[in-house]
């Protein structure tokens, strides 16, 4: 009976942060506990630091989680919007153009002022790379400059609505002149943040110490070991053992024993990534909208995120998770119904004449199971599938060129900034650059290009949710199911934020209680 | 034994020309293009500018002629330089040395293990032929060949972290870190590392001069340490150096369950996201040190049978 109230509990735990608003994540409180500020943690990340630590490459979220890499702006989830950070205030002084307000006293590690030069320095760099990122390159901005002491201006080709977005990315995160020195990149002892990293294990750890002179108030760690653990139920054994005081990116497999962790906490949220079924619809039979809705009818996604996913997941509504700002408030997901998907194959006018493919990527092993799902649920309607296992690498030519029937993904919508343009841009306009369903809708393109330059939050995200429903009417993709975010912590910490995007894990609020 | 030494810098040559050429030819021969995959390892996504495709492949010198790119790394490694990874821009030598280093304390410590517990198993069945311990022993150790690393490495995980907390579950930071992972990989030795002892044990308790030393009135504790052992053990020796060739790039799942960073692990990473130089220089070390240990392996099976010292003359 008291395993049964636990699970009880946590199941309920569970539910509250899943329905809690935004994407932003579930949230540790402090009641009861006093935070030992000689008390360093250990995190567990799923990805290990490439490229040198250049700032332009997925280096730069390890930098971000672990308290060193600040921004000029932050994207709060919780508040849906760009926050201050390094930069105190911003405004749009021309089209072309954007100025950023400093924030005064604050100092990198190595002792040195932060200065309009040495922003202005830190961002050109990132601009020049060879691989740029993708949320701040020169086809977006134009460069940088610094005005004054405390202003920094940037310039961009376009105007556009969405440079705060864009230094809001932690690749645009700001280290001392001093970083760049050399041929690579030195982030040791030349951040802003709450943690001065001090030593680095290849491959397997970063060690950070406290920062005592951090711009944003006392940090309540003394410091903290940032493991880069590859394998998911390692970093979910390693929580359970008390070897790892957060674990970030726990696989729904490891969450089963998980919730017979007495000192572990689970927690979940919405995250920007859904597993959609593409479908090529340049090619027959699905440039048949009503074929695309028979298949839509036809999938039972309650029961595909009940087994597949082992509730991780939640059965996603159409191209946006419900609870994302610009996720139109109409959608619920859709119910299967098999004498509707069969009547709307009659309207298409399918015939079974052949077989249709699923490309199920093996970089993603459950989708093996999800097609296995959807080849059962199109056989009752009569529509006929085999599924193909493929590495994404050798899928990824035909499906680009539009020789292909369905394959599975699932794309992060937030991948370069906290708004969804570059996404539904690169995916579902005519002329995108991955347009793998090779749609192409004149409505959902003028949408977009009026977003594109939609200065006003609240009216782009209108626009966002216009051009979802579009998506949705045609029936584009099959959007399955919204994935979870999924963070396990030891009981013992203390004022965890949880991201679902993993930018940001140590804070200078972050704390342990005593053992 | 000049002879023999000049084969065997042939073959090493041979060896690490020919590993080396298989390796490059590796992102070409499989689906994709090498550019795109050394991208995505740097950031995530899917969406890749073929502008930042052209200009790193034209950066990197990708888009050359392939025997150009070849030859160009092989005169600089012959010269003493492996390059640098195309993933992380820093030189191939300061990855593969390090890793080197781990997966080598790795796979001799677990190999001293699979030798210490085989060695006595193995001579006790060996002794015992067709008895119930040798059945035991045999039984036993066969059932370990069956037991895959990705299998028994959580169960370990589950039994000495989760439920004893006696080890750490994974990393490299403390001596103990490298319990599990070692024992893990000397489960399979361990089968064969017995097989094969017994078998010598049988196969020298059989032979001619044993039935002669006893004939000179040797004790039987005596003929089996002064002759039977040291002839049982000339097998190992070979299968030895085979198993240790075979882990130093053969241990990617042990070190991908317990978070070391060696070499299986290195050399996996690297072709997939084709990082050629790595690769190209991983491998090459590998081959070289297997060569190495396999010709020391033939001197030693020389030393302690003199059958095959006259092959080697």
């Amino acid at each position: 009976m008291r395993k049964l109230s636990r699970s009880a509990a946590l199941g309920l735990a569970a539910l509250l942060a899943l329905t809690g608003c935004g994407l932003s994540g579930a949230q540790t409180g402090t009641a009861g506990k006093a935070a030992d500020t000689n008390q360093r943690i250990v995190v567990d990340n799923f990805r290990a630091p490439v490229a040198n630590w250049a700032l332009e490459s997925d280096s730069a979220y390890i930098l971000s989680l672990s308290g060193c890499l600040e921004t000029l702006t932050k994207y709060d989830s919780a508040e849906g919007k760009v926050v201050p950070f390094l930069a105190t205030e911003w405004k749009q002084v021309s089209p072309l153009e954007w100025d950023f307000t400093l924030r005064q006293g604050v100092k990198f590690q190595d002792g040195t002022d932060l200065t309009a030069e040495s922003v202005a320095a830190a961002l050109n760099t990132v601009l020049k790379a060879k691989v740029p990122a993708r949320a701040f390159n020169p086809g977006i901005v134009s460069g940088v400059k610094a005005m004054d002491a405390k202003t920094v201006r940037v310039t961009t080709p376009a105007e556009s609505p969405l440079v705060p977005f864009r230094l809001a990315s932690v690749n645009t995160g700001i280290l001392s002149p001093a970083a760049y020195q050399g041929a690579t990149v030195d982030p040791f002892g030349h951040c802003t943040g709450p943690f001065v990293p001090v030593s680095e294990k290849a491959k397997q750890s970063l060690t950070l110490d406290r920062n005592k002179n951090y711009w944003g108030g006392q940090v309540q760690l003394a410091g903290a070991e940032v493991r880069f653990i590859t394998n998911g139920a390692t970093r979910a054994a390693q929580v359970q053992t008390g070897e790892a005081d957060i674990s970030l990116s726990i696989p729904a497999s490891g969450l089963s024993t998980l919730k017979n962790a007495s000192e572990v906490s689970v927690l979940k949220a919405n995250s920007p990534r859904t597993a959609t079924l593409y479908m090529n619809n340049g090619r027959a039979p699905f440039n048949n909208v009503d074929f695309r809705k028979a298949l839509r009818s036809a999938l039972d996604l309650d029961a595909l995120a009940a087994s597949v996913y082992e509730g991780a997941a939640l059965p996603a509504a159409g191209p946006f998770a419900p609870s994302e700002p610009w996720a139109s408030g109409k959608a619920s997901p859709p119910k299967q119904n098999i004498e509707e998907a069969k009547k709307l194959l009659a309207e298409a006018g399918y015939t079974a004449d052949r077989p249709l493919e699923i490309i199920a990527i093996v970089e993603r092993s459950e989708f093996a199971d999800v097609a296995t799902v959807i080849q059962d649920n199109l056989k009752s309607i009569g529509v006929p599938v085999t599924i193909q296992a493929k590495e994404y690498a050798s899928a990824e030519p035909d499906v680009l060129a539009g020789n292909y029937d369905m394959i599975l993904s699932q794309r992060n919508r937030l991948i370069d900034i906290a708004d969804p343009i570059g996404f539904l841009t690169a995916d579902y306009t005519c002329k995108g650059t991955y347009n793998l369903s090779h749609f192409c809708n004149e409505e959902y393109d003028a949408t977009i290009a009026e977003a594109a330059k939609t200065s006003n939050t609240e009216e782009r995200y209108k626009l966002y949710a216009k051009a979802g429903e579009i998506l949705d009417d045609q029936a584009v993709n099959l959007w399955l199911v919204n994935e979870q975010a999924t963070d396990a912590i030891r009981s013992n910490v203390l004022s965890y934020v949880q991201d679902p995007l993993s930018r940001y894990v140590l804070t200078a609020q972050t704390a342990k209680s005593g053992s | 034994m000049i002879t023999f030494l000049a084969k065997r810098t042939a073959t090493l040559v041979a060896a690490v020309l020919l590993s080396s050429f298989a390796v490059f030819l590796i992102p070409y021969v499989t689906p994709g293009d090498p550019v795109r995959k050394i991208i995505r390892s740097r950031v995530a996504g899917d969406v890749v500018d073929d502008s930042t495709v052209q200009a790193l492949g034209q950066s990197l010198g990708l888009h050359d002629p392939l025997p150009v790119q070849y030859f160009r790394w092989l005169g600089a490694f012959f010269s003493g330089d492996m390059g640098l990874s195309h993933i992380s821009r820093t030189p191939v030598v300061d990855q593969v040395m390090p890793a080197l280093g781990i997966t080598l304390s790795l796979v001799i410590v677990a190999l001293g293990i699979a030798v210490i517990v085989s060695l006595p198993l193995g001579i006790v069945a060996g002794l015992k032929q067709g008895g119930k311990a040798d059945k035991l022993i045999t039984t036993i150790t066969q059932s370990f060949i069956a037991m895959p690393e990705y299998w028994l490495a959580p169960l370990l995980v589950l039994v000495f972290a989760l439920k004893l907390s006696l080890l750490p579950s994974a990393g490299w930071n403390t001596t103990s870190s490298i319990v599990l992972p070692a024992v893990t990989l000397a489960l399979r030795p361990i089968s064969f590392f017995t097989s094969a002892v017994r078998s010598g044990m049988i196969d020298a308790l059989e032979a001619e001069h044993i039935q002669a030393a006893r004939a000179r009135g040797l004790s039987h504790v005596q003929t089996i340490m002064r002759h039977v052992i040291p002839n049982g053990l000339v097998p190992l020796s070979t299968l030895f150096a085979v198993w240790f060739a075979g882990l130093l790039g053969g241990s990617v799942i042990v070190e991908v369950v317990f978070a070391i960073p060696g070499m299986g692990r290195l050399l996996y990473d690297a072709v997939v996201n084709s990082d050629i130089p790595l690769a190209q220089g991983g491998v090459v070390v590998v081959v070289a040190l297997a060569v190495a240990i396999t010709t020391l392996a033939d001197f030693l099976h020389r030393i302690l049978s003199p059958k095959v010292s006259g092959a080697l003359a």
